[in-house]
């Protein structure tokens, strides 16, 4: 005799079926299962059903919502990225309220949906034997079937039969168990990983895209087309298409006096005109540690923070050769480069030039400073 | 005199099923086919225009300073408040026990769904960089900032998509049962969509104590859900310090506006399903009739709010909000407030008789009424209170351009759209609920 799954008797109406479930629940206990086409009062007592727990589920999984949307707010508004807003202290937890209440109705919601389907009532569940059965149609009609079901033992089938019939079923089927499915080949498994990793490729680019790409693709660069000049651009407002008006001849430009000399020694001729003040100072400090201080090191010693990797040897400042420059061959430095150093023409002011060649003064008095210097 | 019966005589069980689920089984017919075109045609319009708008930016709208939040937001709150009536109809009505709510739960559901999806959609065009909306959510970024949740906006964030969710599953819930049946009656393909959809439900008695308690737990999650939304759309405006918006009776009224609006939404979609698929023997006068006196309830209640608004108004001795008031029907857009209380107010009123709730005619009057006037007064709201606030130097006019009314007409034909695609592809009654009353109908009357 083939193992069933089931013997099901079919009724017509609830009330039958009741008290079908009356007369058979001593004879078969702990194997009544009845199948109605909507919810009948009365089935769970007569079955001994127990008690479902969706409600005490959704209860804590509600108030693990609450908590949760307390701390997230509080996390992020008061503790990770605290700002003052409207000045209401940082903890602000009135205003917490509404999400904590809508976070609460999520997680309540959606436990009492997965809870209830899928973790007490295991669905989905596409290939159940009741599906395959001929009563099923009836029963999502209008008609009410009672199993009598095997539950992993064997079942008297006959006596099964015997008992529905007495019950005044008036249709009795038994269910087999569909055929055992053919064991998942290896070429399936790895078809379905294959696919799995493409799409997780494919998802992720396709994310990339979404976030990187597509901000960036007309039209949604319209916010990037603005009316400004762009280095390296044409503009067909000057005649030479450059974006900056060359000088009209025979002037000066302030604050960029023209410069002719070819060697430091030429140079030396040119002298400091900034006083040597506190203000002027700080601009050369500010200068020299945004430019010179990567190579010559913040005490011009040429000890940098560059690595050996960087191939060139930083002059010393600080060594006689430099103490013995005069401003106008340290300035000539600036303007033209030696040796690997470039030039620093044009990151550079003029009177930018002067307050970092007063600066660099400092830096060589205070790298040979003397004994007899303390006072 | 006994009141009528909700179901019409000879109705049971089977042929309730041969009757709501042969619909999806047919092909549709050409009138259908037509109404759909034209629908589409609508939401065509409306797709092209929010198009044009993310092409060229938000000067595509009227919107300027003063009145920075026009259409967009309008038809926002329009919308959400069209979503509240299902909820309330499978929610709250459920808790109350009312039976007549079994009929139309399943339609009203499924026009909160497509309502609160048209809906979302101003808030992200609102933005104008709708690609980056992710930016309203608390998630992990490089740049070290969240969110700030002090804010109204952000509450609406939370509160709007928590409904749409909460919505889609409670609806999907009523669904599974009736998938199920739609399975059993279909072969190939279909059977096999059907399978998957109705998640194998089986209806046996086990699975039934777990998902009638679900289903209950849902609706009473629901009832406190529907009244948080409405009332955190309403704190935008009333944690504001704009006069005429900064005021306590902004949640009830927005509610009860909601509701009202929404209860006329879903008499005009009732009468359409109930003579397009020929259900008014399970869609009967009697529902028509419940509903129309919710909608003169709540319409009594819209009287009720203007009258303490005004009360408040001038009880805040506040001369900018005496002002805001004034401007309600006596400015440049005083038309729009007396259309507002004409439509809201007045009309409804023809509901106390009892021939006027029978009247397929006046019901699709009053509540093509009842819709314009509560669009009218979320116009109100938001462009009179913005054009004249506190600074005169600072007022201003406001005018709609084409690409708004685009938008607008776009959005009811893309709700029109999805409810009638509803109408054809799923049940749109829940016949298990029905099923039930059928059978204690029956057995109150045989004994």
């Amino acid at each position: 005799m083939a193992e069933v799954f089931a013997v099901a008797g079919v009724f017509e109406t609830q009330q039958a079926l009741l008290s079908a479930v009356s007369k058979l629940r001593s004879r078969w206990q702990g194997k009544l299962e009845a199948y109605t086409p909507y919810p009948v009062h009365g089935l769970e007592e007569a079955l001994g059903l127990k008690r479902t727990p969706v409600a005490g589920m959704v209860l804590v999984m509600g108030v693990l919502g609450t908590i949760t949307a307390y701390l997230f707010q509080w996390w992020m508004n008061a503790y990770d990225y605290p700002i003052v807003v409207g000045g209401k202290p940082l903890n602000s937890w009135q205003a917490f309220v509404p999400i904590m209440f809508e976070v609460t109705v999520l997680f309540a919601s959606f436990t009492a949906w997965l809870g209830a389907l899928i973790l007490l009532c295991r669905l989905p569940s596409l290939w159940h034997p009741m599906l395959e059965s001929a009563s099923m149609p009836k029963i999502t009609r209008d008609r009410f079937a009672l199993a009598i079901e095997s539950r992993g033992e064997a079942l008297d089938q006959g006596a099964a039969q015997a008992s529905l019939k007495d019950a005044g079923a008036q249709e009795i089927e038994v269910i087999p168990f569909p055929p055992e499915p053919k064991p998942v080949s290896l070429t399936f498994l790895l078809g379905l990983s294959g696919a799995g990793a493409l799409s997780a490729v494919f998802a992720g680019l396709g994310m990339y895209w979404t976030i990187k790409l597509f901000p960036v693709l007309p039209p949604m660069d319209r916010m990037l087309e603005q009316p400004r000049l762009d280095a390296q651009r044409s503009y067909p407002l000057f005649k030479d298409t450059g974006g900056f008006a060359p000088h009209p001849q025979g002037t000066v430009a302030r604050g960029s006096l023209p410069y002719d000399f070819k060697t430091p020694e030429q140079a030396q001729v040119l002298s400091n005109p900034l006083p040597r003040t506190k203000a002027v100072l700080a601009k050369g400090k500010n200068k020299y540690d945004t430019i010179c201080r990567v190579c010559h090191g913040p005490l011009a010693d040429g000890k940098p923070s560059l690595t050996k990797a960087y191939g060139a040897t930083p002059a010393n400042l600080l060594g006689k050769k430099f103490l013995s420059y005069t401003d106008g061959s340290i300035y000539h430095t600036l303007m033209r480069g030696k040796n690997s150093m470039p030039s620093f023409e044009r990151y550079m002011t003029q009177d930018e030039r002067w307050a970092v060649i007063h600066y660099v003064r400092a830096l060589q008095r205070a790298g040979n400073a003397k004994d007899t210097d303390l006072p | 005199m006994a009141p009528e019966p909700l179901l019409a005589q000879g109705l049971t069980p089977g042929s309730l099923d041969d009757q709501v689920l042969a619909v999806p089984e047919r092909r549709p017919p050409v009138s259908w086919i037509a109404a759909f075109a034209f629908t589409a045609s609508l939401a065509g319009i409306g797709l092209l225009c929010m198009a044009y708008t993310l092409y060229t930016g938000i000067g595509a709208w009227g919107n300027n300073r003063p009145v920075v939040w026009a259409f967009d937001i309008i038809n926002f709150v329009f919308w959400i408040g069209i979503g509240h009536a299902g909820t309330l109809i499978s929610a709250i009505l459920l808790m109350f026990r009312q039976r007549w709510r079994n009929s139309i739960s399943r339609f009203a559901e499924a026009m909160t769904i497509f309502a609160v999806m048209v809906a979302g959609m101003f808030p992200l065009l609102h933005l104008g960089r709708p690609w980056i909306n992710f930016w309203l959510f608390p998630y992990p970024n490089q740049r070290g900032l969240w969110p700030n949740f002090r804010s109204p906006l952000m509450w609406d964030v939370f509160a709007v998509s928590t409904y749409f969710s909460v919505s889609l599953l409670f609806w999907y819930l009523g669904l599974i049962p009736d998938l199920a049946s739609l399975r059993d009656r279909a072969n190939g393909w279909r059977k096999a969509v059907y399978t998957v959809l109705s998640l194998g439900w089986r209806g046996a008695a086990s699975h039934w104590q777990h998902y009638e308690k679900a289903y209950t737990v849902l609706a009473g999650l629901a009832t406190g859900l529907v009244l948080s939304v409405h009332s955190v759309v309403s704190f935008d405006f009333a944690v504001s310090l704009v006069p005429g918006w900064h005021m306590t009776i902004f949640p009830p009224y927005f509610v009860v506006g909601a509701i009202f609006s929404g209860f006329a939404m879903v008499v005009l979609g009732l009468l359409v399903v109930r003579s397009t698929l020929g259900m008014s023997n399970i869609i009967t006068d009697r529902h028509l009739d419940l509903a129309n006196k919710v909608v003169l309830g709540t319409s009594c209640l819209m009287a009720y709010s203007y009258l303490l608004e005004g009360f408040t108004a001038w009880y805040s001795m506040n001369p900018y909000i005496h002002h805001a008031f004034k401007n309600y029907v006596h400015g440049v857009y005083g038309w729009a407030g007396w259309l507002a209380i004409v439509c809201n107010v007045f009309i409804p009123q023809v509901y106390w008789s009892a021939k006027a709730r029978a009247s397929v005619p006046v019901m699709v009057g009053v509540s093509l009424a009842v819709l314009l006037g509560m669009w009218m007064e979320r116009f109100v709201i938001i462009v009179i209170s913005l054009h004249q606030d506190f600074l005169p130097s600072s007022w201003g006019i406001y005018k709609p351009t084409l690409v708004d009314f685009g938008i607008l007409l776009g959005s009811f034909g893309i709700f029109f759209s999805l409810v009638l695609l509803f109408s054809r592809l799923l049940p749109v009654v829940t016949t298990t609920e029905l099923k039930s009353d059928l059978a204690k109908a029956s057995a109150a009357t045989h004994g």
